[in-house]
């Protein structure tokens, strides 16, 4: 769950990027965070990865209380969580597999549990065939793919996806998104930062968008299909 | 942690010198250069001193000794012998005395006839002082003793050396300073050249929940692999360099005559510290100074 209790976030150049912001997301949600740029999404995101601390206010995710968590023990926190960045943020000089397996390394987990999951997440993205591709490999697509992969592998209650169909063809930026709904439906929660409105009215479900810093919608819309029929 | 993650670790600070050979090639050179800078300054500042030290043992103290019982000269020479400072004591009797300066006055021998048989001259000690900047004390105690008439010492020389010795050491200190702190800036400038490059790789880490230690062991590894080649290389450039340059000088008959062959340091006495010195301080340097550089980055 995530949780935000009257949070502001004040920059030290003086910028108000989040202005008393309150948002409740619970378990198994799949929300759709939207606004133009200096909205706040950034701000928001980079909070609940704890990358900054908020000015004011309460902050819970996945059950940590991020206003009392030291910055140190934020690997905690990252490890509950899935991210998936517009530029993908791959490791350039490992290949799918390692970048994948990676986020196992890190946890500590043990050789014979990495053989297992690292190749069942792989298939399950669809990049059987390119596991041990390195990034520059791939195409926009699938290196989002392989992120998402390296996000699922550790079984996080949450997904962070922040833009992550900005730098794709729009036939591409559909699979993502189903990609990430497959992901929801088993019972993760996901929240989507993005600016694309199009893919928003395409699927439909809970929009919170942000102006100026401040929420100035939170409510769930049909998507074009249920609109349709 | 377990040993796997150990392996991992490690094997990734391995490869990771390959991957980033360009930078590795490069932080090797630099620390290479900077150890080898460092010591053969040390090496040579060590030479220095061992030659002003082998001059040093050159100085000789004549006490001369009035006319005393052979039990007083026993005991004066176990007095002298049990001063703090002195290193070497010689008995020379004036007979002893009276034939070296006959032998040193061969062509004056028609001198002698007047003086006859017996030694003129009296009966003295030769020391030598351990540590001559405590020359002039080492003379207030000696003059302390009875049944001494004078005490010649070869003071000139004494304040020439220490002022030599003085001023070689502070050129020394102030060369090795600067030395090191060039080397320093130059292997920190060159591991956070390679640690800049690879800070997107430190950001994703970070955000996939890698402790810091888990994003800084690695790089402490491959800085300390580069530091023990670039330590190890550095010895044997150092060792061939220093034995090229021992051969070069005992062949100059007429150098080392003057300075003494012995007061070089030889590569035997050398060796060992040359290579464990430059190996530590390679492994030391380049691996803190690696992960120092990641400080900045690990911070996400």
């Amino acid at each position: 769950m995530v949780e935000l209790r009257n949070v502001s976030v004040t920059y030290s150049n003086g910028v108000d990027a989040l202005n008393d912001v309150s948002i409740k997301i619970k378990d198994g949600e799949f929300v759709f965070v939207v606004g133009k740029s200096g909205a706040g999404k950034s701000t928001f995101i980079r909070l609940l990865l704890k990358e900054i601390e908020p000015t004011k206010g309460r902050l819970q995710v996945n059950g940590f209380n991020l206003t009392k968590m030291k910055k140190r023990n934020a690997y905690r926190l990252r490890r509950t969580i899935g991210c998936v960045f517009q530029d993908f943020k791959l490791i350039e000089s490992m290949n799918v597999y390692d970048n994948v397996a990676f986020v196992l390394r890190c946890i500590d987990a043990s050789n014979k549990y990495i053989r297992n999951r690292v190749p069942y997440v792989i298939d399950l993205v669809g990049l059987k065939d390119k596991a041990y591709c390195k990034p520059s490999e791939l195409s926009g697509g699938e290196k989002q793919r392989a992120a998402i992969a390296r996000a699922l592998v550790n079984d996080p209650q949450l997904i962070i996806a922040d833009e992550p169909t900005g730098n794709l063809d729009p036939a591409l930026k559909h699979d993502i998104v189903e990609l990430l709904q497959a992901i929801n439906d088993c019972g993760t929660t996901v929240i989507m930062v993005t600016h694309e409105h199009e893919i928003v009215q395409e699927f439909g479900g809970r929009i919170i968008s942000m102006q100026d810093g401040r929420v100035v919608f939170d409510d769930v819309i049909k998507s074009n299909y249920d609109l349709e029929h | 942690m377990k040993l796997s993650g150990v392996n991992y670790l490690f094997g990734q600070g391995i490869k990771n010198i390959w991957t980033n050979r360009i930078m590795s090639v490069a932080s090797f050179c630099i620390l290479m250069v900077s150890l080898l800078l460092v010591g053969f300054s040390v090496l040579f500042i060590v030479n220095v001193n061992s030659i002003i030290g082998g001059i040093e043992n050159k100085n000789e103290v004549i006490i001369y000794l009035d006319d005393i019982s052979e039990d007083e000269i026993t005991a004066m020479g176990n007095k002298l012998r049990s001063l703090d400072n002195i290193s070497d004591v010689v008995f020379f009797s004036k007979d002893e005395a009276f034939a070296q300066m006959k032998s040193e006055m061969a062509d004056s021998e028609e001198l002698f006839q007047y003086v006859g048989e017996e030694s003129p001259l009296p009966d003295s000690y030769r020391v030598k002082v351990a540590d001559i900047e405590k020359m002039s004390s080492t003379l207030m105690e000696i003059n302390r003793l009875d049944g001494i008439i004078s005490v010649k010492a070869p003071n000139d020389f004494v304040n020439v050396l220490t002022e030599l010795k003085r001023f070689i050491s502070i050129i020394s200190i102030t060369v090795l300073t600067a030395l090191v702190i060039v080397s320093l800036v130059m292997i920190s400038n060159a591991s956070r050249a390679s640690v800049e490059m690879r800070k997107r790789e430190i950001e994703i880490m970070k955000y996939v929940g890698a402790t810091n230690s888990f994003v800084k062991t690695p790089f402490f590894v491959e800085g300390m692999v580069i530091g023990i080649v670039a330590g190890a290389v550095a010895s044997v450039i150092t060792l061939a360099g220093y034995s090229k340059v021992m051969e070069m000088i005992m062949s100059q008959q007429t150098l080392w005559s003057v300075v003494g062959a012995g007061s070089f340091t030889p590569m035997s006495g050398v060796a060992a510290k040359i290579v464990i010195g430059y190996i530590a301080a390679g492994a030391l340097i380049s691996a803190v100074g690696t992960v120092m550089s990641t400080k900045k980055y690990v911070k996400v």
